[in-house]
């Protein structure tokens, strides 16, 4: 059983947005649902300036608060780490949105909170998500963390990687590169 | 640990989402029971959403195109593509496209009319306008060149030179002194670089996919980028080293740079001696341009200037300055000095035909059909916009021409009648309440597949063309600003049937021509031209179809040209000319000296800024603006905001959100501000999009504001550029 995970390199992202709509297509959202963001921070004063980005999406945690609280299981932890909803079993209370400390979820025009799905049908392809596969500057890899010939593995090796709100205790699937 | 204060981060652009109802869309549950039974058919073909035309592979699921891919062996996209291509997809179902031919009835007001009618009453009408006023009355304006064979049988028969490109708008600078420098354009060899400097260019907000790719190895494998830019454009984010130099003065700091490379020998000698023409002219006139000499000028440190030019000649010849495009090269009164100096400083260092240093395109040579001569072919007049005509603009291209004085011509009354084909410059053009009067002229047919605003208030006809996912055209071969050692053909095809009562051009051309009495003109269907054009090519059109893209052999070898022991560019010399003769007017010499800006803020007002502007990264300029899901980017991230510079913003008690008025001496607008760090403080910038005026363009309409509601119309009179960012604008808070 593969585990899937994702590394994504935030340096590269010149935020160009391609990973929001194409996601958007591939998983044929409405106009005002986006599966993933891109926050951006100016750092220093002019001339001394950077800018940061921060592609974020649902962290398909492990521990999930999401999971935890739904009290009919639509939100529920598959064995290959994806965190998936069952839009038949929600009963629309918005339990997972208020816990989700990454703001991952959005209502959709059904009312069922969604949220980054993994695209699992590419991932068990060896093939990347949407999101990864337009991105220009190679921002996201996914991979199978159980596979230790995984690219995702020979890259997590080479670079010291960090978590968003480590403290939280989610136990998130995806990893950050530090620069 | 994050090293980030991550709950602000997170917290900084936390976007509230209301939800909408979405009529063409459905979520991914329905859609998943709709169709995941339903098999993909994939088929490739290329993007419309820039002149990069990357190829992509779009995925059709009940005759519905469900999304698009990168082309993976495309050399723009190589299986990558930006926002703007997935929302040029999505665009084939806007509820804004026009639906069959229309026709005039009043303002703001057409009437569907048949096909049959409108090659009728247009053809009858170019007829009579060329029997009264010549056939030189007659312009084709479009963005690009893509239809220029089919109008110039046309323009043949009814001695016309007026084709005319938007390029006057975009980029005319760096062309026109390539063409006179050195005759050929070489691309920047990014993947193989080891120093590349990115002035006035951005690949990742003009994007080229495959480009930033390129780049993105490049800089793994240790490659140095520095971008020289008024605004922190996408690329700097990027970049080893961010240069906000004063806007309109990169001149000074190319001379500059070629002053230190000369001063301290740092230059190619053999290359030089060798490859270039003109040398010792140059040299004598570059002698006062110091790095102290720039510094006041640029706002760039003399030490920055001189460290930038010994990184450059010590990375040589794996090092380039990216020879440049829109940022640059359309918008200044030296931008066609600044674009010679670009050749200039490259030359210097001797990276001509070097890996890493600037490659030429790999070439195809395609077949073409044999068509019949057009008999009693009529003299051709001076082009009326006068590109390339003595004593009018001799020195702009003529196969270019100048887009932006149509309205000129057309209250002249050199111009007539108005084909507007694939470009809106009511929109894109300087000064819209002057581009509007192009409706003033006999006849002006607008060929585009939306209600765009020269549709809207210019057309007396508006044909619509077939989407570009379901029309098929001539190959294409692949080239351009990245480079390549194989050749490649592209091939656009239907993705789908068309939607509506739409054709391709040719036909258009067809019915026209036949209405005018040139029957036959075109007696070829477009297989026929693919058939033709990759006879030579050992290809079958079917293999071409299924592949989408095709790669040949490398054509490309590093080495300047030499042929018989001579160099051998298709120049007077067969070198690169540091002199350009056909700038050599008005008693100069054709080398590139400093010209100052044309307009200057007032550095002690505290409300006068430089207007520039650029491309965001998920639009198009104003092509994509009316894209429903494009648009909901620029929501989301706050995209139609000018930008300010914070300590200026301070000083006018501007926050981010407000709302100013901008005015110039031909516009008063309102926009919201977005308040940086990220920008020189004598620029206001604005992304190129926004400002969509026609109410029939739905969600274009009425959002943002535009730079070329500032500016004049002018004429930059070396390149014929529209000089679009010498404005000087003032900016007020509401209410002030
Ligand atoms: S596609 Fe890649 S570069 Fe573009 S915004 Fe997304 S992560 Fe960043
Ligand atoms: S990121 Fe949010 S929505 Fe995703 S698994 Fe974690 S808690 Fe759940
Ligand atoms: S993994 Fe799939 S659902 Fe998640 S952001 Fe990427 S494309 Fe969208």
């Amino acid at each position: 059983m593969a585990k899937y995970g994702l590394l994504v390199f935030p340096e590269r992202c010149t935020g160009c947005t391609a990973c929001n709509i194409a996601c958007a297509s591939h998983n044929q959202l409405g106009l005002d649902v986006s599966y993933n963001r891109l926050e951006f921070l100016e750092k220093g004063t002019y001339p001394y300036v950077k800018m940061e980005i921060l592609p974020v999406q649902c962290q398909h945690c492990d521990n999930a608060p999401c999971v935890s609280v739904c009290p009919t299981q639509a939100t529920y932890k598959r064995e290959d780490g994806i965190v998936e909803i069952d839009a038949d079993k929600c009963i629309g209370c918005k339990y997972c949105m208020a816990a989700c400390p990454y703001e991952a979820r959005q209502l959709n025009e059904k009312r069922v909170p969604e949220k980054c799905r993994w695209c699992p049908e590419m991932l068990e392809k060896g093939e990347q998500p949407a999101c990864s596969a337009t991105c220009m500057n190679e921002v996201r890899l996914f991979g199978d963390l159980e596979d230790p010939n995984s690219q995702l593995n020979k890259e997590l090796a080479k670079h010291e990687v960090y978590q968003l709100l480590e403290a939280k205790g989610t136990k998130p699937s995806i990893f950050y590169v530090k620069k | 640990m994050t090293n980030l204060s991550r709950r602000t981060f997170l917290k900084a652009s936390a976007t509230v989402v209301a939800a909408g109802s979405v009529p063409a869309y459905f979520g991914f549950s329905e859609f998943k029971k709709a169709a995941t039974e339903e098999s993909v058919k994939k088929v490739p073909t290329f993007c419309h959403g820039c002149t990069s035309y990357c190829g992509i592979i779009a995925h059709v699921k009940n005759e519905r195109v469900w999304k698009v891919e990168g082309h993976p062996i495309h050399l723009k996209s190589s299986g990558r593509i930006c926002a703007r291509s997935h929302g040029m997809a999505a665009y084939l179902y806007s509820k804004d496209r026009v639906t069959g031919p229309m026709k005039r009835v009043g303002e703001g007001k057409f009437e569907p009319i048949s096909w049959n009618q409108a090659f009728k009453e247009i053809g009858e009408k170019l007829d009579s306008i060329v029997k009264q006023y010549t056939g030189n009355s007659v312009l084709w304006l479009e963005h690009g060149t893509h239809r220029k064979s089919y109008v110039d049988r046309l323009f043949d028969t009814i001695g016309s030179p007026n084709f005319t490109t938007q390029y006057s708008t975009c980029f005319n600078a760096k062309t026109n002194a390539w063409l006179q420098m050195t005759g050929t354009s070489l691309n920047g060899d990014h993947k193989n670089a080891k120093y590349m400097i990115f002035e006035g260019r951005n690949f990742a907000g003009g994007i080229i996919p495959n480009g930033m790719n390129h780049i993105t190895h490049a800089k793994e494998n240790g490659a140095k980028l520095i971008v020289i830019d008024p605004r922190f454009s996408e690329i700097a984010k990027i970049a080893d080293e961010w240069i906000p130099i004063k806007p309109g003065t990169d001149l000074a700091f190319r001379l500059a740079m070629a002053n230190v490379l000369i001063s301290e020998n740092l230059y190619n000698k053999t290359f030089v001696q060798q490859f270039v023409d003109g040398f010792s002219e140059f040299k004598r006139m570059n002698m006062g341009y110091s790095p102290e000499w720039a510094e006041p000028i640029t706002g760039v440190n003399a030490d920055k200037i001189r460290e930038i030019a010994r990184d450059f000649a010590k990375y040589a010849p794996q090092a380039f300055i990216e020879p440049g495009w829109h940022g640059l090269h359309s918008h200044y009164v030296n931008s066609t000095q600044t674009s010679q100096m670009g050749i200039i400083l490259n030359a210097l260092v001797g990276n001509f035909y070097e890996k890493g240093g600037l490659m030429p395109s790999a070439s195809l040579q395609m077949g073409h059909l044999d068509l019949p001569a057009i008999e009693n072919m009529p003299e051709k007049g001076a082009r009326i916009d006068g590109a390339g005509v003595t004593g009018k603009y001799r020195t702009v291209e003529p196969s270019r021409g100048i887009a932006h004085i149509t309205p000129l011509l057309v209250q002249q009354g050199l111009a007539k009648a108005v084909f507007i084909c694939n470009y809106n410059p009511l929109r894109t053009a300087p000064d819209p309440e002057e581009q509007k009067k192009i409706k003033d002229a006999e006849l002006v047919v607008s060929i585009n597949i939306d209600w765009n605003e020269t549709s809207y208030y210019a057309a007396d006809y508006i044909l619509p063309e077939h989407y570009y996912l379901e029309r098929l055209e001539h190959p294409q071969a692949v080239s351009g600003h990245i480079s390549h050692d194989n050749p490649q053909l592209a091939l656009r095809q239907p993705v789908i049937k068309p939607m509506y009562d739409t054709k391709n051009t040719l036909d258009m051309l067809k019915g026209i021509a036949d209405a005018m009495g040139h029957k036959d003109l075109y007696p070829f269907t477009i297989e026929q031209e693919v058939e033709a054009a990759i006879a030579p090519l050992g290809i079958t059109f079917e293999q071409l179809k299924k592949a989408g893209t095709l790669e040949f052999p490398a054509t490309v070898k590093p080495g300047f040209p030499i042929k018989k022991g001579k160099p051998a560019l298709p120049t007077l010399t067969g070198k690169i000319q540091f002199s350009a003769d056909l700038f050599k007017i008005d008693g100069k010499l054709g080398i590139p000296v400093w010209v100052p800006p044309l307009v200057e803020p007032d550095p002690k007002n505290d409300h006068e800024f430089r207007l520039i502007h650029g491309k965001q990264p998920w639009h198009s300029h104003a092509m994509t603006t009316n894209i429903e899901q494009l648009m909901k980017l620029s929501e989301k991230y706050q995209g139609t905001f000018m930008w300010l510079n914070a300590s200026r913003a301070r000083k006018l008690g501007i926050k981010t959100g407000d709302t100013v008025t901008v005015r110039s001496n031909i516009a008063k607008k309102k926009v919201q501000v977005k308040v940086t760090e990220l920008l020189h403080p004598e620029a206001a910038w604005l992304p190129s999009t926004y400002g969509g005026f026609s109410p029939k363009n739905r969600t274009a309409n009425g959002i943002g504001v535009n730079f070329n509601d500032f500016i004049p119309i002018m004429v930059d009179p070396l390149s014929g550029s529209t000089m679009a960012q010498e404005v000087v604008v003032t900016v007020a808070k509401e209410g002030n």
